[in-house]
C-alpha cells in the first residue's frame, strides 16, 4: 500500500437540533468546509464515502439522500455503517481506497441527526427472539458495564467527574463543539440528574446533530493540498460477539480495543503510548468509558486510570492530552463522531487546531467505539 | 419459527432551508416552486438547495406549473396511480399521484395539480394531478 | 436568508410489522420457554455454555450441538436502575421508569442474560419501585408470566432471592 494522508478536515456547527438544514444540507456544510481546508474543488474528488447509523433517522439509503450533498453525483458512493465506529470505519475505508491506488482524492463524510428520530429506541431494536423486550439502548447497557467497573475498584465517581470536567472545559476552546460548559465543576457533575445508576447526566455524551468530513489524498498529491499532511501510520479494527451477555465484564477486559491498539502501535513503532503519542482523540461515550479505554489503550496499568486523570496526565498541559476537542462527551452526532476523532487528530498534525492546538503534534491517535465492544484505532503522523 | 414484531417509531425531519420555502409556498399559496441551477441552465422541481446534476448551489426559487405533462404512469395493486409529471417551466419530473378520470392515461397528456382544501406544508398538499380538462381522457 | 424563513418539519410515523425467522437453535430455545425450560448450547472446544443458544461458538468457530439444561436461578453480575424513560420501539409507547436491569449468569450457563430486575415491591405495569439496593453477586430468580408464549418475555423480570 502506498502512503496516504488526511489533507483537509471540515465540521459543521454541532447542536442538539439543526433544524435550519436538511440532512443533505448538513452534509454539504461539512463537505464544503473540508474542501476549503484542502484548497480543493468538488471536481477534484474521485469517490465519496458516507458514514451514518441506520434507523436513527428512519430513512432507508441515507447515502442516496445525502450523496448529492457530498458531491457524489457521477462518482462512486458507498455507505459505511458499523454502529458507533461508523465514522472511523468510513475514514479507514477511505484510507484503503487511496492506499490501494484506486483513487488519489477521496471525501469521507459522516453525519447524524439525532433530533429527527429516537436514538435509544433504534439501539434497542435488538434480537427479537432474545432481548428486544428488555433492551435499554446505550444508556442501560453502559450503566450495566460501568457497575462492574466501579465494583472492581477501577474508578470512583469523583474520578469520573474529573473526566466530565476535562472534556467540557476543553470543548470551550472548540468552536464546533455542541456542549459549551467552560466553568463546569466536579460538584456540578455529581449533582446532575441520575440517568441510570451510576451514570449521571453529565457522565454521558449528548445527542447531537452534525456532520464531519475529511479529505484523504495519496502521497502523489497530498502536499499539493496541505503543507503538513497527516499521514496514516496505522489502522486496526476488531469486532466481537454480538450479545452484551457474551462479553465478560467488557469495560474491564475490552479485548477488542486492547488487541486493535496493540496491533496499531506495532505498525506505527509505538512502544510507550503516553510517551510516544503527542495527542489522542478517543471515542468515549461516557466518563467511565474514557477511564476504561486508558487501560485498554495501555496508557496505564489496570485500575490506574482514575489516578492518571487526577494527576492531569491527559489534560491539555499533561504528557498526553486526550480529547482537546472535548470528545464525544461534548459532541456526539454518532455517524460523524468517528470522523470527528480522525479529523481532530489530523487537525492537530496540520497545526490548525486553533485554541485547542497541542504543542509539537507529530503523532496522534484516534479511536472509534461501537455497539458493545467494536473498536477502531488510527494512528496519524507528520511523516509518511 | 417465525416471529412478527411491530416497529412503531415517530420521526420528525427538518425540511431545511430550501425545502421549507417549497413546503410553505404549497401550504400558504398553493404555489409549486422550483430552483434554477445557473451552471446547468436547468430548473429543478421540487426546489432544493443544490443541483442534483452538478452539485452546485441553486438560485432563488421560481414558480412552475401548476399545469404540466404526464411523463409516465403505473397503476399500483391498491388502485392508486403513480406518475412522473413534468410541470411547465421545470426540467425534472415530480413523483405524484393521478386523480379522477376513468383510469385511462396517456404519456404526453396535459395535467393540472389539484390542491387540498386544508393544507399542512407537505407534498400531499397536492392531492394529485388530474387531466387539464378536469377529468380523465 | 434562512433567518427570515419558517423552518418546516415533516413528521412521519414508522409503523411496520417485520417477520423474523428464528433458526433451529433459537426455535428449540423459544419452544422450551413455553414449558419454563431454559436450554443452552455448549461448545465442545472451549466448554462455554451459550445463552442465547446459537449454531457456532464465537471463540472456537466450532458447530455446537450439545444442549445443556440451565436453571432459572442465577447470580447478578451487573446492575443498574434506569431513570431515563425510553420509547419502546415495539409499541411506540414510553416504558415506565425507573426500572431495574441486570446481567444475570444463570446457573448452568457461562454467558449472561440482560433482563429486568425487581428492585423493590411488586412490579406493576412494568414499573419497579425503589427498594433494597442491588449488588453484584446477589442471587436472583426468574419470575414467569402465567400464560407462557414461548418468548423471552415469558420471564417478566428477575427477583432477589432472600438468603
Amino acid at each position: 500500500m502506498r502512503s496516504v494522508a488526511v489533507v483537509g478536515t471540515g465540521q459543521t456547527k454541532h447542536a442538539r437540533r439543526r433544524d435550519d438544514v436538511s440532512q443533505a444540507e448538513l452534509v454539504r456544510e461539512a463537505a464544503d468546509a473540508a474542501l476549503a481546508d484542502a484548497d480543493m474543488c468538488a471536481e477534484d474528488i474521485e469517490a465519496v464515502l458516507i458514514g451514518n447509523m441506520e434507523l436513527f433517522e428512519g430513512r432507508g439509503l441515507p447515502e442516496l439522500w445525502v450523496g448529492g450533498g457530498a458531491y457524489g453525483t457521477g462518482k462512486p458512493v458507498m455507505k459505511v455503517a458499523t454502529g458507533g465506529t461508523s465514522g472511523t470505519s468510513t475514514a479507514i475505508a477511505a484510507f484503503h481506497q487511496v492506499g490501494s491506488g484506486l483513487f488519489d482524492r477521496v471525501l469521507a463524510v459522516g453525519f447524524e441527526k439525532h433530533s429527527e428520530g429516537h436514538t435509544q429506541t433504534g439501539m434497542a431494536l435488538t434480537d427479537p427472539f432474545w432481548d428486544r423486550a428488555v433492551a435499554s439502548g446505550a444508556l442501560g447497557n453502559f450503566a450495566l458495564s460501568v457497575s462492574q467497573y466501579v465494583a472492581a475498584g477501577h474508578a470512583t465517581e469523583d474520578q469520573a467527574a474529573l473526566v466530565a470536567v476535562k472534556a467540557r472545559r476543553n470543548a470551550a476552546r472548540n468552536p464546533h463543539a455542541h456542549l459549551q460548559m467552560p466553568d463546569l465543576t466536579v460538584d456540578e457533575v455529581l449533582a446532575s440528574k441520575m440517568l441510570a445508576h451510576p451514570l449521571r447526566m453529565l457522565d454521558m455524551c449528548p445527542q447531537s446533530d452534525g456532520a464531519a468530513a475529511i479529505i484523504v489524498a495519496s502521497d502523489a498529491v497530498a502536499r499539493e493540498h496541505n503543507p503538513r499532511p497527516a499521514w496514516v501510520k496505522a489502522t486496526a479494527t476488531r469486532h466481537d460477539q454480538c450479545y452484551i451477555g457474551d462479553l465478560d465484564r467488557r469495560l474491564l477486559s475490552m479485548r477488542t480495543l486492547r488487541d486493535a491498539s496493540a496491533h496499531a502501535y506495532t505498525q506505527a513503532g509505538i512502544t510507550d503510548p503516553v510517551r510516544d503519542l503527542d495527542v489522542a482523540e478517543i471515542y468515549e461515550p461516557c466518563t467511565y468509558a474514557e477511564l476504561a479505554w486508558y487501560e485498554a489503550l495501555g496508557f496505564c496499568e489496570a485500575g490506574e486510570a482514575g489516578r492518571l486523570v487526577e494527576k492531569g496526565v491527559t489534560s491539555m498541559t499533561g504528557a498526553l492530552p486526550v480529547n482537546p476537542s472535548g470528545g464525544v462527551l461534548s459532541t456526539n452526532p454518532v455517524g460523524a463522531s468517528g470522523v470527528i476523532r480522525v479529523a481532530e487528530a489530523a487537525c492537530q498534525i496540520h497545526g490548525r487546531a486553533g485554541q485547542r492546538q497541542v504543542e509539537r503534534a507529530d503523532l496522534a491517535l484516534a479511536t472509534g467505539y461501537g455497539v458493545y465492544a467494536w473498536a477502531d484505532v488510527v494512528v496519524l503522523g507528520s511523516e509518511p | 419459527m417465525i416471529r412478527t414484531e411491530s416497529i412503531h417509531i415517530p420521526f420528525t425531519y427538518a425540511a431545511g432551508g430550501t425545502s421549507s420555502i417549497f413546503l410553505a409556498a404549497l401550504r400558504d399559496e398553493a404555489r409549486i416552486l422550483a430552483t434554477p441551477c445557473p451552471a446547468c441552465d436547468t430548473v429543478i422541481c421540487p426546489a432544493r438547495s443544490s443541483c442534483p446534476a452538478c452539485g452546485g448551489p441553486t438560485a432563488t426559487p421560481v414558480d412552475v406549473g401548476p399545469a404540466g405533462t404526464l411523463v409516465s404512469w403505473t397503476e399500483l395493486a391498491d388502485g392508486t396511480t403513480l406518475a412522473l409529471v413534468r410541470l411547465d417551466g421545470a426540467d425534472t419530473s415530480l413523483v405524484h399521484r393521478l386523480a379522477g378520470g376513468d383510469g385511462t392515461w396517456v404519456a404526453g397528456q396535459r395535467l393540472r395539480a389539484r390542491f387540498g382544501e386544508s393544507r399542512t406544508g407537505a407534498i400531499t398538499d397536492i392531492v394529485g394531478f388530474e387531466s387539464e380538462n378536469g377529468a380523465g381522457r | 436568508m434562512n433567518d427570515r424563513v419558517e423552518r418546516l418539519d415533516v413528521p412521519i410515523l414508522m409503523d411496520e410489522a417485520w417477520h423474523y425467522a428464528s433458526g433451529e437453535a433459537m426455535e428449540r430455545f423459544s419452544t422450551g420457554l413455553a414449558a419454563r425450560r431454559i436450554e443452552a448450547l455448549r461448545c465442545d472446544g472451549c466448554g462455554r455454555r451459550y445463552l442465547p443458544p446459537r449454531p457456532m461458538c464465537g471463540n472456537c468457530r466450532l458447530r455446537m450441538t450439545h444442549w445443556v439444561a440451565v436453571d432459572d436461578t442465577g447470580t447478578l453480575e451487573a446492575w443498574t436502575v434506569v431513570h431515563q424513560p425510553i420509547l419502546d420501539g415495539r409499541t411506540g409507547e414510553e416504558r415506565p421508569s425507573p426500572y431495574g436491569m441486570g446481567l444475570i449468569r444463570l446457573d448452568g450457563a457461562d454467558t449472561t442474560v440482560n433482563h429486568f430486575v425487581q428492585t423493590g415491591g411488586p412490579r406493576r405495569q412494568g414499573v419497579t419501585p425503589p427498594g433494597p439496593p442491588l449488588f453484584i453477586g446477589q442471587r436472583v430468580r426468574a419470575v414467569w408470566r402465567e400464560e407462557l408464549r414461548g418468548a423471552m418475555d415469558d420471564i417478566l423480570h428477575f427477583e432477589v432471592v432472600e438468603p
